[in-house]
């Protein structure tokens, strides 16, 4: 059983919920960009959660070895053999197919998903063949996932490391995620977030939806593959709950923070 | 005495304990996934709401070492990186020297971060301490060996850096599919 790659355009790798309990070694979690879209598919392909899928970021053509249930987001479709696939991001910053049996990928430090900055996997290329793994089928009905561009941020810790007012102009006006971006951070394009004057970086533990702050005031917030110590203050980290909605907004689109109590 | 670091995870100054112990005993906090210990600071990583007990990071500073003993770990190296001569020129030493200074000590993996398997090691000779490149290189080649500050480490994969590079390490890769090569606590030793 396989799924045959026919063509990837921009970024498209294998994903799982990501890789838990190495980060002292320096090593991110990874996973899916959007995990509650990973779900989405993966129930809509009757796979458990965690089972790995194929993260679209740009376009992917498939074509079925023999016929396979498999799910584009929330949406399931029978692929006969040798029925091609196309599955685009494009309303949303990423895609998600998943398959039935989820993707056969060897179980590397704790996960299966691709993770760039460790070499661990790399972005499918075609001609590529994709076997299909053995997951368990489930049925369980895919969660409800809100699409938004208000997103709820929690202040600090870096407090000191920004003129007074600095948490008042990021929640002030939109901010633009710039085509720039990518799985280790989301540049951001708008108000200017000036430093206090006496601030000096020091290298500190990181963390995934962490808004940094580099000199030039320009925010960027920290992805799957961040840095786990990095030296930019950090201004403020997105609320959980609103992290994969943050992650899904496409490139180019504006959005606003809002701050948490 | 601990920040909020979002609504999963918390931050709070490095106690005066080995980087293992901190990640060992945080680690056993309930709720925690993960832990990152900087220079000054620690994070604890949770799968829930973080419920910090100020006794727990009090604790912290009186940690028992892991029983795993701590590993003596040899690389061999080559000392030609492509920033010998300026080390030189700001050290008023020769390139000898300074490959001599640097492979007499022993150097302990102080802290892990920046890029998967990136050891900062302790143990630098003061002479050799110099601040970072103003501009850093876009491209440092992997297994590049550097040094800046007070620290020497070896840049696991091709990367940006702005560490000042003095040689290379030589038949081992220090990431692969098994993890980092280096871990917290070694006591590493250079032999060219």
């Amino acid at each position: 059983m396989s799924l045959h790659v026919v063509r990837a355009v921009g970024l498209c790798t294998v994903q799982d919920l990501g890789r838990r309990g190495h980060m002292h070694e320096a090593v991110p979690p990874g996973g899916a960009l959007v995990p509650e879209l990973l779900a989405i598919a993966n129930r809509t392909a009757n796979n458990p959660d965690p089972a790995p899928a194929i993260e679209v970021l740009g376009q992917l053509v498939v074509r079925a070895a023999t016929d396979v249930l498999v799910a584009v987001d929330g949406v399931p479709r029978l692929l006969r053999a040798g029925e091609e696939l196309t599955v685009s991001s494009g309303g949303r910053r990423c895609a998600y197919l998943a398959v039935r049996g989820g993707i056969a990928t060897p179980r590397v430090l704790d996960g299966h998903g691709t993770l760039l900055c460790a070499e661990l996997g790399a972005p499918l290329r075609a001609p590529e063949s994709l076997a299909i793994g053995a997951a368990p089928e489930t049925h369980a009905t895919p969660p409800a996932f809100t699409d938004g561009t208000e997103i709820h941020v929690i202040a600090g810790p870096d407090h000191d490391a920004f003129a007074a007012g600095g948490l008042a102009l990021l929640t002030s006006a939109p901010y633009r995620i710039l085509p720039s971006s990518d799985r280790v951070g989301t540049r951001l394009a708008g108000a200017v977030i000036p430093r206090a004057p006496a601030y000096r970086d020091a290298s500190r533990p990181m963390v995934r939806g962490a808004i940094e702050v580099p000199r030039d005031g320009q925010p960027i917030v920290l992805g799957p593959e961040h840095p786990t110590t990095g030296g930019y203050p950090i201004i403020a980290v997105i609320a959980s709950a609103d992290l994969g909605r943050f992650f899904s907004i496409a490139l180019g689109k504006a959005m606003r923070f809002i701050a948490s109590r | 005495m601990a920040e909020r670091l979002g609504d999963r995870a918390i931050r709070f100054p490095r106690p005066q304990t080995s980087a293992r112990a901190i990640v060992s005993a945080v680690r056993a906090w309930p709720g925690v996934v993960d832990v990152v210990v900087a220079r000054d600071t620690v994070a604890a990583y949770f799968d829930r709401e973080p419920q910090i007990d100020p006794a727990n990071i009090a604790a912290l500073a009186c940690a028992n070492e892991p029983v795993e003993p701590v590993r003596d770990v040899e690389l061999r190296v080559i000392y030609d990186g492509v920033d010998l001569e300026h080390v030189a020129r700001a050290t008023s030493l020769g390139a000898r020297d300074i490959a001599k200074l640097h492979a007499s000590a022993t150097y302990v993996v102080e802290m892990m971060g920046f890029a998967p398997g990136f050891a900062y090691m302790s143990g630098l000779d003061e002479r050799l301490q110099l601040p970072r490149r103003e501009t850093p290189r876009e491209r440092v080649p992997a297994g590049s060996l550097a040094i800046a500050d007070a620290f020497t480490a070896i840049y696991p994969f091709e990367s940006p850096g702005g560490w000042h590079i003095i040689g290379r390490v030589v038949g081992v890769r220090m990431f692969d599919a098994r993890g980092p090569l280096l871990r917290l606590g070694d006591r590493v030793r250079f032999v060219s």
